[in-house]
């Protein structure tokens, strides 16, 4: 079952994988994406990573820059 | 990246003040100055650093190995253990800024991508780039390859057929060749000009060509020349099997360029770059030149087709030489194309015989192909670089395995390493489709 637990840990491993050198404990709900040195391919390349690891596709619409982390997670668990 | 202005020109010349014109840039004409290059950085099958080659090439170690885990078994000089951080790591006194910018930039990025980054910044490093650079808009890079992506394109074909939404966003980027140029110049914060080259099999000397174009023009006081690695997609690899360019698995291990068993060649993985300077450039920034590009030349041989054109060959050979002010028995070394190719080795073999007919001391030559694999479009670079540095440590390396000898007016390097005073040398690169290359180096106040 895809809880919010699951789906801040797949945003919070796809974060650190994409940009290297972030702590794992900076990536919390209340961060934009952007602050923690997401550029927008970055972001985006988050996004495709999460949907493929929960199997859970959102149209790439529902996405902007600027988004939190819980923003983003809010998005997935919609879909999920 | 420190983006110091040029400095005055003048001091003592480490070309004994023989370089032409004062060697200031002139955006709109040429600057009439000598190109030398001034650092150089390598990675391939047998080294993961300059100092690594040159050890591995006076021991003659070949890394052409049976590669029994690919899905059709086949020969190959794959380059093993590479990782990006460990290779930054290996890079004197890189700054740590340097390095987390590479790793920004790198690490997610293909394999030949990596390799081009660490490769840029070990000859950055080499050329004292690092702390005495000119400034950034006068820095260039050019990138030698074509279809560099088609592996990595396929290791995105499984995740894409699951559901096309899973593409990951940068494969818009990675899937381009000019990815290399655009993260080579973000680490280093260049903003001069740049550019891909390609010329098949020549894509590696065309680059350096093209580098020292851009400076002789008066567009870059320096540029990187970049050989890309291939990494090999199953397709590509196929084709070069079923056009009978590559040696089989069948027949034991494959007989080495200029042998008269060979049967084709054995792909090499390995990039390279050579930092091209303007000689007034490199004598502003107090930086000893390594060694002068002294001539160049490259033609087409109208055929689309894989097979060399004899009259190309030499052409090319002795048009470069004749632009380096030089004559065919001034040359000491030649580091062949010699790919393996039953044809093309024979081909070569007979332009070298033309160009060098009737010289007292017939030049010596290897292929280091033998030992690092054909590295394709990143050949030239590679071999660029192992010329240089048989140029500066005066021996030629081994002719990896080779034991019956085609003849050739040429004295072919045997199975070990062997001193020689080595003043002028040339190496070669052919491609498919009629590309024909030859570039003259020496030895820097010859």
């Amino acid at each position: 079952m895809i809880t919010s637990e699951l789906i801040l840990r797949e945003i919070r491993h796809s974060v650190c994988d994409v940009v290297r050198q972030i702590a794992p404990e900076a990536v919390v709900p209340k961060v934009r994406l952007s602050d923690l040195g997401c550029n927008s391919i970055d972001r985006a390349d988050i996004v495709t990573q999460v949907m493929e690891r929960l199997s859970v596709i959102v149209p790439i619409s529902e996405f902007h820059s600027g988004l939190t982390v819980g923003e983003l997670a809010d998005i997935f668990r919609k879909h999920a | 990246m420190n983006a110091g202005t040029a400095g005055e020109a003048g001091g003592s010349s480490p070309l004994g003040g023989t370089a032409g014109g004062s060697g200031g840039s002139s955006p709109l004409g040429g600057t009439g100055d000598r190109v030398v290059i001034t650092g150089l950085g390598v990675v391939c099958a047998v080294a993961h650093d300059l100092a690594g080659l040159a050890q591995a090439m006076r021991r003659g170690d070949s890394a052409i190995t049976l590669l029994a885990h690919l899905d059709e078994p086949g020969y190959g000089a794959p380059i093993r253990g590479f990782a990006l951080q460990r290779a930054l790591g290996g890079i004197s006194g890189l700054a740590e800024s340097l390095r987390d910018r590479a790793i920004r930039a790198a690490a997610r990025a293909p394999l030949p991508v990596q390799a081009a980054a660490v490769v840029a910044l070990q000859a950055w490093h080499h050329a004292r780039l690092h702390d005495r650079a000119p400034p950034a808009g006068r820095v260039g890079v050019v990138v030698g390859g074509n279809n560099l992506t088609e592996a990595y394109a396929e290791s995105q074909r499984a995740r894409y057929e699951r559901h096309p939404a899973f593409l990951p966003a940068s494969f818009a980027l990675h899937c381009q060749d000019t990815d290399h140029v655009g993260v080579v110049s973000e680490v280093l914060g260049l903003t001069g000009e740049g550019c891909t080259v390609g010329g098949a099999s020549a894509s590696g000397n065309l680059a350096i060509i093209s580098a020292a174009r851009l400076i002789r023009d008066g567009g870059a006081d320096a540029c990187l020349a970049i050989g890309a690695l291939a990494e090999l997609g199953p397709l590509q690899r196929r084709g070069y099997l079923n056009a009978g360019a590559m040696a089989e698995l069948d027949g034991g291990f494959p007989a080495p360029p200029f042998d008269r068993d060979r049967r084709g060649f054995v792909p090499g993985q390995g990039s390279a770059c050579l930092v091209l300077e303007s000689a007034g450039s490199a004598r502003r920034r107090g930086v000893t030149p390594l060694a002068e590009l002294a001539g160049n030349h490259v033609a087409l041989s109208g055929n689309r087709l894989a097979d060399p054109a004899q009259a190309s060959e030499a052409e090319v050979m002795s048009v470069a030489l004749r632009r380096a002010g030089l004559a065919p028995e001034q040359v000491d070394y030649v580091n062949a194309h010699g790919s393996g190719s039953p044809l093309g080795d024979a081909v070569e073999a007979a332009a070298l015989d033309q160009v060098f007919a009737g010289v007292p001391e017939p030049p010596w030559a290897n292929s280091t192909k033998s030992l690092v694999g054909h590295c394709l479009t990143a050949a030239g670079a590679v071999e660029a670089t192992a010329t240089i540095l048989q140029l500066r440590c005066d021996f030629v390396h081994p002719n990896a395995g080779l034991r019956c000898p085609l003849d050739t007016t040429c004295r072919l390097a045997g199975p070990t390493a062997r001193p020689a005073r080595l003043a002028v040398a040339m190496s070669n690169s052919f491609g498919f489709g009629g590309f024909h290359s030859s570039i003259v180096l020496t030895k820097p106040a010859f």
